[in-house]
């Protein structure tokens, strides 16, 4: 679904993705782990055609996310529905008066038909278990509840290609599952997941395949459990922490991955 | 300095409502042509940061508090059709919520402060801060000075529009229909408070802000920014600007000089509603008025004395005749602002010319 | 004053914040305004601001606010609100501006204490200014209490505003509460670690330094919004469903406002 060939990209000057290759297929769930800085949000905006790559080819289906590709709307809209991204900070996806707006604006962009819009809108928000909320402005939203309505506010289009950028960040433990749990529900489906993140202890439920980036390259790629279990890697890309403690004279270090409530060791 | 609904007559809300309208004409059509779309974003959070700052007040040397405007630091930023933009959203959106500035006089508001302001602002700092680089000290005083003169530049233009109120709209008995100070009065009035309080405060915000944002982050005031962070959709070409600001310019110079004329024209109109008197009317009115300061009591002369003595300069001539002071004040208006402007165009063109031949 | 101006700052932005909550709740009721169409109302209470405007007469004037206390009435708009909220916060600003003129301008001479002279004229130019400002102010405050905010720019919408001003308007309401909520949040963390009230100068800089984070911070943010209506596919004019639909009672609304107004100008002239 996605080639990317030698991609190079920078922020005025400030290197973020240098020299990067990778192929996803359709319907693949990755995973793509990597400490801050180390290019994954990056990446993802150049999967949605946000920004154009500095050097190198990105490539949806064969055609290639440039500039003057993307200004031609036989292109541009098919393609704005297929491929949805959702991104880390949700008060950024949330600039719509209400809720209901909010969910609304990307197939009234698209120039749906008022009443498939309407529709839609009303069974994705009943889906999401938001219809409550759909009066409500979306700055007086708890943190899940605007997760929530972001996440929406991209399903409502039924997309092919999910990019979710740090999805469970700053989220409290309930809101963090019922993200994975939705995120699991599409195991299986066509649907392609592509999943940023650092979380380690995420990454078991959302992803088969996991691509470890570090300073704008890929590091590994490989299954989900091969990478997990491959600790030198993991503390090599920043992922993990050796983490020291005494025991009377003797010192163990041993990689440490901090999580909500447990402790791996 | 926000004008509120009944200060000022329907007249001159209607033309002030057409400067201000060209105002947002250019301003658009100039944006138009760089990507409105992009800087749209970008012009909503300065409005809303202007909207914040003019909430703020801030401790001023003497104990007391004034308040900002935050249009330099828009100006600086975003250029002046930008800051245009930016300042009468915000000017729109207090005086519909917070009742903050009157729906008909939102026209006026925006002239003054957007409008005049941004131009003002821009202008004198462009001016004062050519050839400087970036993180020069000299675009921090050239952001303070520029942000005093633009506050006192548009209280000058509300305090003009207050003062004409009473001699061109009052009824048969004289009573001042709309804002009922002279120009003798509202200038020193307006302009008091903000050479002192409200210009200092803008100049302190703006300053500082520079100063910061030279450390934090200086791609906001190199002037890319249209530039940087190209997306994918619609990455235009910039246009030389001259030839539109140039325009903007010249409507903003024909509309001051035509102001006058106008609400001269419309005042006489509006005080007659009776054909009948029609052919009276004026000399009526005159000569009304002319009877009324035999009868002033002399008490009440030495009080008006006392209002109109810190412009001595002024007064005798406003109080004796009317429609000379008028014209006084807004030709001193119209002359500083084609001063300022002219001045930024020589050096803007002097600029580009090295520039393109380096 | 200048040991207040954290406080008062912090102050002014929760009350920024719970005012707009106010009006939620407001618009909600099932009173006069609220059931028409938002664009009658801002038709409507706009005519009857201009009428006020037009006239010349004090008795038009005063008839007018009658009117918009009615109308507050009518749409079960608390009066204690109104009074706190426009009816004397107008009264002391333009009741102060006003008040010099009741002794300086000329006219006949009603009453005399010492130097100062009390004229007939001043005193219906004073009344005629302030009577107005409340009026217009109670009419704008009426339309924005009885309609929530999206409402407000649909209506604007459909009065052929440029669909740029209207998502300008549109973003900028909620970035000015992002905004805050950035502020506040900065305010209260210094708060509680300030030992003690600092001298002017060093607010002035703490000022400045808040704006210049402020302003960072928003300005990327508005890069990231941008990318974010790209990628739901905003590619240049915003679309909007208009929800709106006129019925009969509508018209009829519409009719008295533009009537009501206009007899108070032509009386009033």
């Amino acid at each position: 679904m996605f080639e990317l060939r030698e991609v190079f990209f920078d922020y005025d000057g400030v290197p973020a993705l240098q020299g990067l290759s990778l192929d996803i297929a359709k319907g693949e769930r990755v995973a793509l782990l990597g400490a801050n800085g180390s290019g994954k949000s990056t990446l993802l905006r150049l999967l949605d055609g946000l920004y154009p790559a500095a050097k190198g080819a990105v490539l949806f289906e064969g055609a290639p996310l440039t500039a003057e590709h993307l200004q031609d709307d036989s292109f541009t809209l098919p393609f704005r529905r297929r491929v949805a991204l959702v991104f880390q900070n949700p008060d950024v996806q949330l600039f719509n008066p209400t809720v209901w707006d909010e969910v609304a604006f990307a197939p009234l962009q698209l120039r749906w038909p008022k009443e498939q819009v309407v529709a839609r809108v009303d069974e994705t928000l009943r889906l999401m278990g938001i219809s409550a909320l759909r009066e409500r402005p979306p700055y007086r939203l708890s943190g899940g509840e605007k997760k929530r309505v972001a996440l929406a506010s991209v399903l409502v289009l039924d997309p092919e290609v999910l990019l979710l950028d740090e999805p469970t960040a700053t989220l409290d433990p309930r809101s963090q599952s019922q993200v994975i749990d939705l995120i699991q529900e599409w195991k299986g489906s066509s649907r392609t997941v592509i999943t940023a993140t650092h979380q380690l202890e995420i990454v078991e439920d959302i992803a088969d395949r996991i691509i470890v980036m570090e300073e704008g390259r890929v590091a590994a790629d490989g299954a989900t459990g091969q990478i997990l279990g491959d600790r030198e890697l993991l503390l090599r890309a920043n992922l993990v922490h050796a983490h020291r403690h005494s025991h009377g004279d003797v010192t163990h270090s041993h990689p440490h991955v901090h999580s909500h409530g447990k402790h791996e060791h | 300095m926000h004008i509120p609904d009944g200060y000022l007559s329907p007249s001159t809300c209607a033309v002030l409502y057409a400067g201000a309208a060209s105002g947002w004409y250019v301003a658009l059509r100039r944006l138009k042509r760089v990507l409105l779309t992009r800087v749209v974003p970008l012009i909503s959070v300065f409005a809303a940061f202007s909207f914040v700052v003019m909430m703020f007040n801030l401790p001023l040397p003497g104990g007391t508090t004034g308040h900002a405007l935050g249009v330099t630091i828009a100006a600086i930023v975003l250029g002046p059709s930008g800051a245009i933009l930016a300042l009468s959203i915000a000017l729109a959106i207090q005086a519909l919520f917070f009742g903050d500035g009157g729906i008909s006089t939102l026209g006026a508001n925006c002239f003054n402060m957007a409008i005049v302001g941004s131009l003002v602002a821009y202008g004198a700092y462009r001016l004062m801060s050519a050839r400087a680089a970036v993180g020069d000290r000299r675009r921090i005083i050239a952001a303070g000075i520029a942000g005093y003169v633009a506050v006192n530049a548009a209280a000058l233009c509300a305090a003009m529009e207050f003062g004409i109120q009473p001699m061109l709209f009052h009824d048969a008995s004289g009573t001042p229909l709309y804002a009922p100070y002279r120009l003798g009065v509202a200038i020193p009035a307006m302009m008091i408070g903000h050479l002192t309080f409200a210009g200092m405060a803008e100049a302190v915000i703006s300053a500082g802000i520079v100063a910061y944002l030279q450390v934090a982050d200086p791609a906001l005031l190199s002037r890319s920014l249209t530039l940087s962070y190209t997306s994918l959709v619609g990455a235009a070409k910039l246009r030389p600007v001259a030839s539109s600001t140039r325009r903007l310019w010249i409507a903003v110079a024909m509309l001051m000089l035509l102001t006058p004329l106008g609400i001269l024209a419309a005042g006489t109109a509006w005080g007659e509603w009776s054909p009948a008197e029609l052919a009276r009317g004026a000399s009526s009115r005159a000569a009304a008025v002319r009877s009324l300061r035999p009868e002033a009591p002399s008490g009440m002369q030495r009080l008006s004395h006392l209002w109109t003595a810190p412009f001595p300069a002024y007064a005798p001539a406003f109080v004796r005749s009317r429609g000379f002071g008028y014209l006084l004040s807004a030709m001193f208006g119209v002359g500083l602002l084609l001063c300022l402007s002219l001045a930024a165009q020589r050096v803007l063109e002097r600029q580009r010319r090295r520039r393109a031949a380096a | 004053m200048s040991g207040r101006f954290l406080e008062s700052t912090a102050m002014g932005f929760a009350r920024a914040i719970t005012r707009a909550m106010e009006s939620e709740r407001i618009a909600r009721q099932r009173g006069l305004l609220q059931r028409l169409d938002p664009r009658v109302r801002v038709v409507g209470l706009l005519s009857l601001i201009l009428a006020a405007t037009l006239t010349r007469k004090i008795g038009v004037v005063a008839a007018l606010f009658g009117v918009a206390v009615l109308l507050a009435i009518l749409s079960r708009v608390s009066l204690l609100l109104l009074l706190r909220r426009v009816w004397l916060v107008v009264l002391a600003f333009t009741g102060v501006i006003a008040l010099p003129a009741i002794f300086i301008t000329p006219g006949t001479v009603m009453a005399r204490t010492g130097a100062l002279q009390v004229t007939e004229q001043g005193l219906r130019t004073a009344t005629l200014l302030v009577l107005r400002v409340e009026t217009a102010v109670s009419l704008c405050s009426l339309l924005v209490l009885c309609t929530p905010w999206a409402m407000v720019l649909q209506s604007l919408r459909a009065l052929r505003l440029p669909r740029e001003a209207v998502a300008m308007l549109a973003m900028t309401y909620r970035y000015v509460f992002l905004l805050v909520e950035t502020a506040s949040q900065m305010f209260e963390s210094r708060r509680s670690r300030r030992v003690g009230i600092l001298p002017g100068a060093e607010q002035r800089r703490m000022a400045a330094r808040t704006a210049g984070v402020l302003l960072s911070k928003t300005v990327e943010t508005s890069n990231e919004v941008y990318l974010a209506m790209q990628s739901r596919g905003f590619r240049g004019e915003v679309e909007t469903l208009s929800s709106l639909h006129m019925t009969m009672w509508d018209y009829i609304g519409l009719l008295l406002f533009l009537l009501a107004g206009a007899f108070a100008a032509w009386i009033g002239r």
